[in-house]
């Protein structure tokens, strides 16, 4: 399957679920983390995933991040089926197709911002004076040019997570994968990153990201919420376009 | 491509780590190190001997059959050697006689006496009778003055040649030539001073505290009628004429003792090939044990950086998640874990070698034995320290390698 169309929009399918379970072993306990989800993500859209804690959001976001892979099910990403592949390819899949904004940064702390944001071409195999280009480029977007040498220690919160964006961008993934983006930081940096993701969104970018607040979620086109492994609602969010409009105005 | 980017990536993690924990890093070197250093000044110290040995073996000569009463290396059938009867200057000069103008054969005998000039005195000199042939077996020969004649040995004169230490010792500020000395009671003139030999190690004889004085003139000075036991030395020229030629001596020496066919012989023949043989193997059993106890030492460090590995694994375990969750694959994390236990070890085995060599020129200063720090020895070192380095490091770089990317991003 390489590509596939979505038969009420007409947009191309980017992931697709089917049935995807996951049960963990906890001792003798056998935990139903995701009990058969079946879900279609086009290009382009931008999805909140929702849902109280120990609803399988989490888990969710793994097995599509490719850093965990479902006890049964299928998953395609942009026409690659996971389920097939070794380590080493969803290494692969993760560095070229998945780029990842973690609640807690996630930076290596002893590296400089330009290191940090170039090691996605590292990994990639990018040469180094493109790789250079690319991570400044990727730095300049998120407006951090003039950091290039700082440490993540010696930065705010809200420019390590422009940081953690850069980084996501550099290799023009797919997705960006973002897990609570603006849960560490106070309300006006988490509205600048929010803002940040919109951006990239409205620049053609698949965006999904996992959070618990509503006025997070709101930003997004279209709202999935899990409750006990299982999707209980997707729905489009009507507010986005007013929304967007009030913060414009 | 991507392997070397992994690599230098790989490359520069390990320094940053191990620059992160300088004492650390240090504290682990320092057991890689002590290892480095008991293995090299173990191989530095047998290469030292080996050289000394080599040297001091010279003045045999490669292609020299010695025909003597007893064998030079002996293990335990001594007794069977002890009833031979002694080589006699007769005996010598009939092998002089069957070999002229086929090979030089001259023979030795040797004792030790006191030596004595005015008021200076030296105990138990090794006195050598020898015959004006003695510098084409040995290439020793004298620095000052003359060595003997041929006129010298067949009118038995009391002249004498000194090794270099006699003279330093004896003449501290004189010119010894023509001065007159005592050996035992008897006078001898001094009428030549021999070249600087060295090479005196572990209880070999000092060549250079040796007096030389005509064969002759030795049996009339010191060769009571049973003390007279000669080694007769033969040089074959070529090592390949050796094996005729030992063949034709044994012939020979049997004819002049003779010998019937069914009795063995009751004289030794010596090479200073079977004397270096008898000492690579002694050596080389030395040598052995010597490196198993040292590479203990090695071991150990090696445990050491193990240890700290895994130290270093678990404290990075978060990092390796990030690292897995943008695409490192397994054989990247695992480069970089290798990279720094190596780049530990091969820096504590330079730094060892460093100190190698102050102990070497601290060793050989003190001129209690010489040891020699070879290029070769010095290469191994740091091979070997890179394997230590892998070894060490393998385990816990597997370990960090195979972390589930998830659990290792939730670690805390």
């Amino acid at each position: 399957m390489d590509s596939h169309v979505d038969a009420s929009t007409g947009n191309e399918v980017l992931l697709q679920l089917r049935d995807i379970v996951r049960t963990y072993e906890m001792g003798s306990e056998l935990v139903h983390a995701l009990c058969g989800i079946s879900l279609d993500i086009c290009r382009n859209e931008y999805v909140a995933v929702m849902g109280p804690s120990g609803s399988g959001k989490s888990t969710l976001m793994n097995i599509i991040g490719c850093l965990d892979i479902p006890t049964s099910g299928d998953y395609s990403l942009a026409g690659e089926k996971v389920a097939d592949k070794n380590e080493s390819e969803l290494a692969d899949i993760r560095n070229r197709l998945i780029g990842f904004v973690f609640q807690t940064f996630n930076l290596l702390p002893r590296a400089n911002i330009l290191h940090n944001v170039e090691l996605p071409l590292i990994y990639g195999g990018i040469a180094r004076a493109e790789r250079r280009h690319r991570a400044e480029q990727a730095l300049e977007r998120v407006g951090l040019k003039d950091r290039l040498t700082h440490r993540p220690n010696e930065l705010s919160g809200g420019q390590c997570q422009r940081v953690a964006i850069a980084r996501a961008l550099v290799r023009n993934p797919s997705i960006i994968l973002a897990d609570e983006p603006t849960g560490n930081l106070d309300s006006k940096t988490g509205d600048d990153i929010m803002g940040m993701l919109d951006d990239l969104h409205a620049g053609g970018q698949t965006v999904i990201l996992v959070t618990h607040e509503d006025d997070v979620a709101a930003h997004a086109q279209r709202v999935l919420c899990l409750r006990d492994g299982q999707v209980e609602s997707d729905v489009m969010n009507v507010d986005e376009s007013v929304l967007r409009n009030a913060r414009a105005g | 491509m991507r392997l070397l980017l992994d690599t230098g990536e790989s490359f520069r993690i390990a320094v940053g780590a191990v620059m992160a924990n300088k004492a650390r890093g240090a504290l682990t070197m320092l057991g890689i190190i002590i290892g480095i250093v008991a293995v090299t000044m173990t191989l530095a110290a047998s290469n030292g001997m080996q050289q000394s040995f080599r040297q001091a073996a010279g003045s045999i000569g490669a292609d020299v059959i010695y025909v003597s009463r007893m064998p030079w290396i002996t293990i335990n059938d001594f007794f069977t050697f002890r009833n031979r009867p002694n080589i006699s200057l007769q005996e010598a000069d009939k092998l002089v006689e069957a070999f002229a103008g086929v090979a030089v054969v001259n023979p030795t005998m040797s004792g030790r006496q006191p030596l004595k000039y005015r008021s200076q005195v030296l105990q138990d000199v090794t006195i050598v009778g020898t015959s004006e042939k003695m510098p084409i077996i040995s290439g020793q020969v004298p620095e000052d003055g003359r060595f003997l004649l041929a006129f010298d040995v067949r009118f038995r004169k009391n002249v004498a040649i000194i090794g270099k230490d006699v003279a330093d010792n004896l003449f501290p500020s004189a010119d010894p030539i023509n001065k007159t000395i005592s050996i035992g009671r008897y006078r001898y003139r001094v009428i030549g001073v021999m070249e600087k030999q060295g090479g005196n190690t572990f209880g070999g004889p000092n060549l250079d505290m040796q007096v030389f004085i005509p064969i002759t003139s030795f049996v009339k000075s010191f060769g009571g009628r049973r003390n007279t036991n000669v080694d007769v030395a033969v040089k074959a020229g070529s090592i390949a004429a050796m094996e005729n030629l030992e063949y034709e001596i044994i012939g020979e020496m049997r004819r002049i003792r003779q010998l019937r066919p069914a009795e063995d012989d009751n004289f030794s023949i010596n090479k200073l090939d079977s004397l270096m043989g008898a000492f690579n193997s002694v050596f080389g059993a030395v040598l052995g044990i010597g490196l198993l106890v040292t590479s203990i030492a090695l071991i150990v460090g090696g445990i050491g950086v193990m240890n700290i590995m895994f130290v270093s694994v678990t404290e990075r375990t978060r990092e390796i998640g990030i690292r897995k969750a943008i695409g490192a694959r397994r054989r990247s994390i695992l480069m970089q874990f290798l990279f720094e236990s190596t780049l530990i070890c091969v820096l504590g085995g330079l730094l060892g070698i460093g100190l190698s060599m102050l102990l070497t020129l601290a060793v050989n200063a003190a001129g209690a034995f010489t040891a020699s720090l070879s290029l070769g020895i010095m290469l191994s070192a740091v091979f070997v320290s890179a394997l230590v380095g892998i070894i060490a490091g393998l385990v816990p770089a597997y370990k960090g390698a195979n972390f589930a990317p998830i659990d290792a991003l939730r670690y805390e």
